[in-house]
């Protein structure tokens, strides 16, 4: 079959591989009809997350048709329209059994990896680094998919693959970073990150009743989505102005925002000069993995006694962390890959329903074979691109 | 060097001990296993402690954890296939690490994409 393989950093190629098959009895093959470039595999791009190796193949978000079934499979049968989530769960450890799915204990058969870095292990994840332990990503013609009870879910209608194919991870991710931020009406929540994480988690947070949102970015286009799109009701451009925390006050009347999620990560661009620039350098140099002024900045802005959501994907060790300000304002520090498993079900309903329509952050479609370009032009923001669909 | 590991298994304690002498786990190894009740709704811990270090002294010791071959390493594969096997009924198998969790793996690991039909003689670390 045809792929999308890492290939070193900067690089990734479509390739011929072999075919996936069933290796485990709860195993499933899925035919590929749509997948997408998440914002975190252009950490993967930029070699900014260890244990990546040559001809890995990438994509976490995918669906398809099953083709196959091993033996243990009880509730698909060959032919059956799924979306796949992108952390693989077992289902029946006991954080599957809490809802944690993204902190499986079970699939992740690179847990002694992970212990080193992490001091425990965290679920698999499709075509998402050694560390979550090796598994083919679906920027390809089939994915295995195991335990494949638990990790899709049926789509019985209709509807396009573009409006349920985010049900995979950017739906239920932005959904999950508004949910921590114990949403009860009448709050200000700001996004550091109008990505497509970004953008969804606008949205989820007007829907479970935020009275406002704010949208901080560096690129005009992409705060015109929010504005159009998401709903945020308030944008901040730091390519304008830098000092965000300053312009978040003003727009909260001195108090800052009730809650505020960041959906920047590990790669943030904006920041002040000096702290920045040795962020930069020693990133750069392998000497610090994080760069950290979102989640600095979202800190420092946050109102005291609020919540700090953590979407954004970090990978190791970040410098000058705001201890300080964490501690004496009473935050609370809340953070994960999405435990995409519990929310699948609920925001299916809301797409079928037209409560929301996620596919308003896709900019382009292309073929499986365009995957490198897309990957080019989702990195350099051109064309103002915000999310690259794959047809295989 | 710790000599011990430990591991919780969502099972009651009386079939997990069960089970555990069933698996054939840790057979001939010469170590002692300790079953406790785990708080609240988790299940039972399992405790392994090794009964003495890497032959060899210090070396063998340094040389048997760069190769994955260190003792305790090999009981820590062993605990968390037989989880898996437990709460699962499967070992976590991966492209990469198509045999499921294994130390020798760590440092050679397979590319996360499908094996051929012919490779899995190769693959064998």
């Amino acid at each position: 079959m045809r792929a999308n393989v890492w290939s070193g950093r900067n690089t990734v190629q479509v390739e011929n591989v072999p075919d996936p098959k069933i290796l485990n009895e709860n195993d499933a093959i899925v035919r590929i009809t749509s997948t997408a470039i998440c914002g975190s595999d252009l950490h993967l791009y930029d070699g900014y997350v260890p244990t990546m190796k040559r001809g890995d193949i990438l994509g976490h978000e995918f669906m398809g048709e099953v083709v196959e079934k091993g033996p243990g499979v009880r509730n698909l049968e060959v032919g059956d329209r799924v979306v796949v989530p992108f952390p693989i769960a077992c289902g029946n450890c006991w954080s599957c059994k809490h809802e944690l799915y993204s902190v499986c204990e079970n699939t992740n058969p690179n847990s002694g990896l992970a212990e080193k870095l992490f001091g425990h292990a965290t679920a698999g994840i499709f075509g998402y680094s050694h560390l979550t332990g090796g598994y083919a990503g679906g920027q390809a013609e089939y994915a295995r998919v195991p335990y494949a009870d638990v990790n899709q879910i049926k789509i019985e209608d209709d509807l396009p693959d573009e409006k349920v194919l985010f049900l995979s991870d950017i739906l239920p991710t932005g959904w999950f970073g508004a949910d921590l931020c114990d949403i009860e009406g009448g709050e200000v929540i700001a996004v550091f990150g109008a990505g497509p994480v970004g953008q969804l988690a606008m949205a989820s947070a007007l829907m479970m009743g935020a009275e406002r949102v704010i949208a901080i970015d560096g690129y005009e286009y992409r705060l015109a989505m929010a504005r159009n799109k998401a709903g945020a009701t308030d944008v901040i451009d730091f390519s304008v102005d830098p000092d965000i925390v300053e312009q978040l006050k003003e727009l909260t009347g001195g108090r800052g925002p009730d809650a505020v999620i960041d959906a920047v990560g590990m790669e943030a661009s904006h920041g002040h000069g000096a702290l920045h620039a040795i962020d930069r350098v020693k990133q750069a140099n392998r000497m610090e993995s994080d760069r950290g002024h979102a989640l600095r900045d979202a800190i420092l802005s946050c109102r005291p006694g609020g919540i700090v959501s953590v979407i954004g994907v970090y990978g190791g060790l970040m410098d000058k962390f705001p201890t300080g300000a964490l501690m004496n304002k009473g935050l609370q520090l809340r953070a994960g890959q999405a435990h995409v498993q519990r929310y699948m079900k609920l925001l299916y309903e809301h797409i079928k329903n037209g409560d929301i329509d996620p596919s308003f952050v896709i900019t382009h479609r292309l073929g499986l074979d365009q995957a490198p370009d897309g990957f080019e032009t989702f990195k350099h923001k051109q064309d103002d691109c915000v999310k690259v669909v794959l047809n295989p | 060097m710790s000599n011990k590991a430990a591991l919780t298994i969502a099972c009651p304690r009386a079939e997990l001990e069960r089970l555990w002498r069933e698996s054939g786990y840790l057979d001939g190894v010469a170590a002692s296993v300790r079953f406790a009740d785990a708080p609240g709704d988790r299940g039972t811990e399992i405790h392994v402690t090794l009964e003495r270090g890497a032959p060899g002294g210090k070396l063998g010791e340094a040389l048997m954890k760069l190769t994955g071959r260190e003792p305790l390493a090999k009981v820590k594969d062993d605990l968390r296939r037989f989880k898996q096997e437990v709460e699962t009924g499967v070992i976590a198998r991966s492209d990469s690490v198509p045999e499921g969790e294994l130390a020798e793996r760590k440092l050679k690991q397979r590319p996360a994409h499908p094996l051929d039909p012919s490779e899995p003689d190769k693959a064998a670390v």
